[in-house]
């Protein structure tokens, strides 16, 4: 009698786990889906995108979509590529090293007013992003940088929330490390770079890998301050393809692909240290 | 803030804490900053008040001087329909998308939180669509929703189902920007709730075995109560972000069609400030967001104090 019970019990806990499993593979056939659908069109030969019933499985694949997509005049994909490569790197370093230096400074060092400067950051991270559009606009009109890269970096490479973040990881460095390299003669940006710094890893990392993906994925303001078709960014090129090839699907899905397949391979690659990351710092990666 | 100077107990040669304090080494301080605040000054801190300085004038970019107005932007805007209909449409859309994001995220987190083969994999599939831009996400959805082609209406079709107007119905329009979202995002929130899972401490769930209950109680009576302080952080930081909508209407409807019918804030201030340059009232909009933003956050603060970090 206790042995039946026993075997039910366990037939029941197998189909728990069984359904558990069904779930979540349901879940990733209908997540993962998207992505897989993007390459598929992409494939497909333009006189079969638009035919029922559907091909699942490209039974013709091509890649005439991807050579288009590189030879057409109004579409510099390369070059856009190579843009947003360029743009979010420098944008990245940038922040991150500013960042960390001014959150050292914060976190360490003394000078008249520290606090009350803090006090003024904390503020102005209360305030959405989109109330400085149009004054930062006008500055970079003024400036003359309208259309050049300046207009993208400058503005990018301020991140209060940033300094933020790595204060607080900063202060929980020990200070008794601090102390010794002082006393062993080493200078306060020394101690930030050689001690410091790599003692914060983790956040470093999470916040350069967050800085680069929302500044890689940023749309808004490429669009508003980039004119010139071969400046653009891949987002805002992607913009322009959708815009001006809605009847060729298959051409725009291949210049989609081109525009993601590097942060999915970089998060594939990374993906360990990402979700760390979001758990660590709650950024989001956009 | 409790960042004492560093002191040294006197037992070596060279007396830090002397030097540590002239003025001479104060100043230096200062340049660990400087960077820094030099362009948060002139790209976060001023532009904040210059803001809102511009939305005082009617403010065209060409003009020599700007003709001053006082509040005349923010009387046209609170009687300006097309403002209320992107505040309606943009609440919509964030609210919607936000309960869908809080709770579907936390079921998934749920499932792949449980001892289980494979749930890295699980864990790095469901995360994967965020790393995508909006472009691209609004690429492929619009394309799987589109009402004659999309693989969408297809299966729909296939399923002896009727096809759905997805994007060109007024009335559907935003809540399939909203599913269109919550399959883009929704891992984003899913990672922040597996964080608040990993520091629910394990001797509570032994507990509750002991005392003989199933995982359905388990979860219902110890992970969820323990879990709303992420419920809610999630909920707010969902609130605020996805009110500030503008790439999904941008791409997948035209810029907020059919019609007006998924017009959001954001895509009222691009195209006031940048197709008709209307600088002034544009900065109108935007002091008008970000009080109704300032309004979540604040919401948040009562909550969590000053914390924006998640600290479990």
């Amino acid at each position: 009698m206790r042995q039946k019970h026993m075997n039910r019990y366990r037939l029941y806990r197998f189909f728990l786990k069984f359904l558990h499993y069904a779930v979540l593979v349901a879940l990733t056939i209908v997540v993962g889906f998207p992505i897989y659908w993007m390459v598929v069109v992409s494939i497909t030969p333009s006189a079969e995108v638009y035919r029922w019933p559907l091909q699942l499985w490209p039974t013709n694949p091509t890649f005439e979509h991807y050579r288009e997509v590189f030879t057409r005049q109004d579409l510099l994909i390369d070059r856009w590529f190579v843009n947003s490569v360029v743009v979010s790197t420098i944008i990245t370093v940038l922040c991150v090293f500013l960042s960390s230096l001014t959150a050292y400074g914060f976190a360490r060092l003394e000078f008249p007013g520290r606090d009350l400067i803090f006090l003024l950051l904390l503020f102005t991270l209360m305030v959405p992003g989109q109330v400085t559009l149009i004054p930062v606009f006008l500055l970079i009109r003024g400036l003359g940088w309208l259309d050049t890269y300046h207009a993208l970096i400058w503005p990018g490479a301020v991140s209060v929330f940033g300094v933020f973040l790595l204060r607080q990881f900063f202060a929980s460095v020990p200070r008794e490390l601090e102390e010794a390299a002082l006393m062993d003669g080493a200078g306060r940006f020394r101690i930030y770079w050689q001690i410091v710094l790599p003692l914060s890893r983790a956040a470093i990392v999470a916040l350069t890998i967050f800085v680069f993906l929302g500044a890689w994925n940023d749309l808004f303001w490429p669009l508003v301050v980039l004119n010139s078709l071969e400046l653009r960014t891949l987002p805002v090129g992607l913009t322009v393809l959708q815009g001006t090839y809605t009847q060729e699907r298959a051409l725009v899905m291949a210049g989609t692909v081109i525009a993601s397949a590097p942060v999915l391979v970089f998060y594939a690659i990374f993906q360990r240290r990402i979700i760390q990351g979001v758990m660590l710092t709650g950024m989001g990666g956009r | 803030m409790s960042t004492e100077l560093l002191t040294t107990q006197g037992h070596t040669s060279r007396q830090y804490p002397r030097t540590w304090r002239t003025p001479v080494y104060t100043l230096t301080n200062y340049l660990f900053i400087l960077p820094f605040l030099i362009l948060f000054v002139t790209f976060v801190a001023g532009p904040i008040f210059y803001s809102f300085w511009i939305s005082l004038h009617d403010w065209k970019i060409l003009a020599k001087e700007q003709r001053f107005v006082g509040l005349a932007n923010y009387i046209s805007l609170m009687q300006d329909d097309i403002w209320w209909i992107a505040l309606r449409n943009s609440l919509y859309f964030a609210i919607l998308t936000s309960i869908i994001n809080t709770v579907f995220a936390l079921i998934v987190a749920l499932l792949v939180n449980a001892p289980l083969r494979g749930r890295d994999f699980f864990r790095f599939v469901f995360y994967a669509p965020v790393v995508l831009s909006v472009a691209a996400m609004g690429i492929i959805m619009s394309w799987m929703m589109n009402t004659q082609f999309g693989i969408i209406n297809y299966f729909l079709v296939w399923l002896g189902l009727p096809p759905v107007r997805w994007l060109a119905d007024p009335n559907l329009v935003i809540p399939s920007l909203s599913l269109a979202t919550v399959w883009w995002g929704f891992g984003f929130p899913m990672v922040i709730y597996l964080a608040g899972l990993q520091g629910i401490p394990d001797h509570l769930y032994e507990a509750a075995r002991i005392d003989g209950a199933n995982s359905w109680q388990v979860t219902r009576h110890i992970t969820i109560p323990l879990m709303m302080p992420s419920i809610f952080f999630v909920f707010v930081t969902q609130l605020i972000a996805h009110f500030q909508v503008f790439g999904q209407p941008y791409i997948m409807t035209g810029g907020g069609g059919p019609g007006r019918s998924s017009y959001t804030v954001i895509i009222y201030l691009y195209q006031t400030a940048w197709r008709y340059f209307a600088m002034g009232y544009g900065a109108a909009i935007a002091v008008a967001l970000a009080f109704v933003i300032l309004l979540f956050t604040l919401i948040q603060f009562r909550v969590f104090g000053r914390r924006r970090v998640i600290e479990y």
